[in-house]
């Protein structure tokens, strides 16, 4: 499920964002995702329907890639190693690919919401006259 | 009597339309035949028509020649259809139900074997909404693949579920095909699941969106519309649609009939179709009344109740369980006069026989002049009913704005009708025996007859 994020805020403002570049590129390598070849992405929790159905309607390439990647890490993690490090997933590879998708079925599903909220009224017109 | 505020809006409409269109005045009164015609017009290149009834409500509609006769792959058509009224760049699915939920409105997308028909029914306030979606949905729809998988799919798996388990359906379908092989001759439901799954999907859906939704392919169809309103707004709204389509579409050649005998073992009943080339529809080019005349005179249904009806085929049929019908089905350059029969194997087969030897006596010309009269009139109801119910009415005026550009007048066919001599009948009939027959036979084969048997050239 995507999150609340700082990150829209922080990129508006680029003297900001020149500032936290660093500290995110620290903090990105130090949570150790990338040494085991997984995306920002591969790590949404995934137990809820909004990002099942997301997971349904990523093309089939990107599907076979994710579980291809989630495996390789769950080996690695299995066997206490790290990937070697030309394998590491590099900073310009590790872009979003489920999120956008997430942020659809949100989108969506507070439509739905909002519709299923609304109070209807007659039109003016109609209101006043009888058909 | 009248509810004060129903006369003085009639009043105030009335008074209101002289203002605005002094030449086509037209008093409330107005006899019926006027308001069938429908009047014809271009916006930036989009043709439109519509006919002013004074209803309180609309039926719109999109006409597109884009039916499974054009489509350059299995089921595209299907697919066209089922992404009507889907996400758009502007609004999703959910909205655009709910809205015209709200708005009281029902939408349709279905296909036949020439048009792919979007159809919107509301109250006459809310054409300019109406428009605006149509014009939405044929310029601006996302065919993305998730859509496809989700909700396309699935409709098209059923309505393969429900052609297979339907004799009849394929029974007329495998007569068309035999008729015209491609172009008429594609079934209008994928009839094996291998065409529909191999050559599918969003991508070549979208491709052929922007031949079914390009200016010169569709029209828009209005009933109970004023003109004037359309015109304008058809011309605000259909913008964003493509001018033209650049590339190959089949199905633009003249049909041919070719004829020849099929038969398909099936389960679930037992249907045989007996067609004949027939007469294209009243804005094509081979316009034959007769046959018209030809079809009803076979006939078979009843229009009395709890009566076997007048019709020849219906003192035909074997038993009163055994349903007979004759169709003339009329397309923009062909058509196809096919009887179908369905009951038990054992009865159609005995009907079939039957039926051939019916046809054989009007071609002999054993038929009284009473029967032709008979035929005449009901032939020319049926054309007048046609015409008059709405939906009917739109698609075939719709598509005698693409195939022809010529609207469909029913004025007209019923006078074409009027002409049709004893003579021309009996020379019609005589011509379904001298060409080759088609004849589609699915059900229980080992008691269903062949063509040979009862007496037709395949």
């Amino acid at each position: 499920m995507s999150t609340p994020s700082l990150a829209p805020f922080i990129l508006k403002r680029k003297w900001l964002a020149s500032w936290m570049k660093p500290l995110s590129n620290w903090y990105c390598n130090a949570a150790g995702y990338r040494q085991l070849g997984l995306r920002a992405d591969d790590i949404i929790p995934e137990e809820n329907d909004m990002v099942q159905l997301a997971l349904k309607r990523l093309p089939p390439k990107e599907a076979y890639d994710r579980v291809f990647r989630l495996r390789r890490a769950f080996q690695c993690s299995v066997s206490h190693q790290l990937l070697p490090k030309e394998q590491w997933t590099k900073p310009e590879e590790d872009g979003p690919y489920l999120t956008s998708i997430i942020k659809e079925i949100e989108a969506e599903m507070a439509e739905r919401e909002d519709l299923e909220a609304m109070v209807v009224q007659k039109r003016d017109n109609n209101a006043t006259k009888a058909h | 009597m009248f509810p004060r505020s129903t006369v003085c809006r009639g009043a105030q409409r009335a008074v209101r339309r002289q203002a605005a269109h002094p030449v086509q005045r037209r008093g409330l009164a107005a006899p019926a035949s006027g308001s069938f015609q429908y009047q014809a017009g271009e916006a930036k290149g989009v043709r439109f028509a519509s006919r002013d009834f004074t209803g309180p409500t609309t039926t719109l509609a999109l006409v597109s020649k884009a039916g499974t006769r054009f489509q350059p792959l299995p089921g595209l058509t299907e697919g066209l259809a089922n992404f009507a009224f889907r996400s758009t760049d502007r609004r999703s699915t959910l909205r655009i139900v709910r809205e015209s939920e709200l708005l009281g409105a029902e939408l349709k997308a279905y296909h036949t074997r020439e048009n792919l028909v979007l159809e919107a029914k509301f109250l006459r306030d809310d054409l300019p909404y109406f428009v605006e979606l149509l014009g939405e949905v044929a310029s601006s729809t996302k065919y993305t693949p998730w859509a496809y998988n989700e909700e396309v799919v699935p409709l098209i798996h059923m309505a393969h579920k429900k052609f297979l388990a339907s004799p009849l359906d394929m029974a007329i379908n495998s007569a068309h095909s035999l008729a015209f092989h491609r172009g008429l001759g594609t079934p209008t439901a994928s009839s094996s699941i291998t065409p529909y799954t191999k050559y599918l999907s969003p991508e070549t859906i979208a491709g052929y969106a922007q031949y079914a939704f390009a200016k010169p392919n569709f029209a828009v169809v209005a009933n109970g519309a004023e003109n004037a309103d359309l015109s304008k707004w058809v011309d605000q709204f259909f913008n964003d649609t493509p001018a033209s389509f650049e590339g190959y579409i089949p199905g633009g050649e003249a049909s041919k009939y070719f004829g020849g005998e099929e038969r398909i073992a099936h389960d679930g009943g037992n249907a045989m179709v007996l067609a004949f080339p027939g007469s294209s529809a009243f804005t094509g080019k081979h316009y034959k009344p007769e046959l018209a005349v030809l079809g009803s005179l076979l006939g078979g249904q009843s229009s009395i109740k709890w009566s076997p009806g007048f019709s020849l085929l219906a003192s035909a049929a074997a038993t009163p369980s055994t349903h007979v019908k004759t169709t003339s089905a009329s397309y923009s350059d062909a058509g196809l006069i096919y009887t179908t029969i369905t009951g038990s194997a054992a009865n159609v087969g005995k009907t079939a026989m039957a039926a051939v030897a019916t046809i054989k006596k009007v071609a002999a010309g054993e038929i009284t002049k009473e029967q032709i009269q008979k035929a005449k009139a009901a032939a020319k109801f049926a054309e007048l009913e046609r015409g008059q119910d709405i939906l009917h009415g739109l698609e075939l005026t719709g598509s005698g704005l693409v195939h022809g550009s010529k609207a469909y007048q029913m004025d007209e066919v019923a006078k074409a009708i009027d002409g049709v001599t004893d003579a021309k009948v009996k020379e019609a009939a005589k011509s379904l025996l001298d060409n080759k027959a088609s004849v589609s036979a699915v059900g229980d084969l080992f008691l269903l007859p062949y063509a040979e048997d009862m007496g037709l050239k395949v």
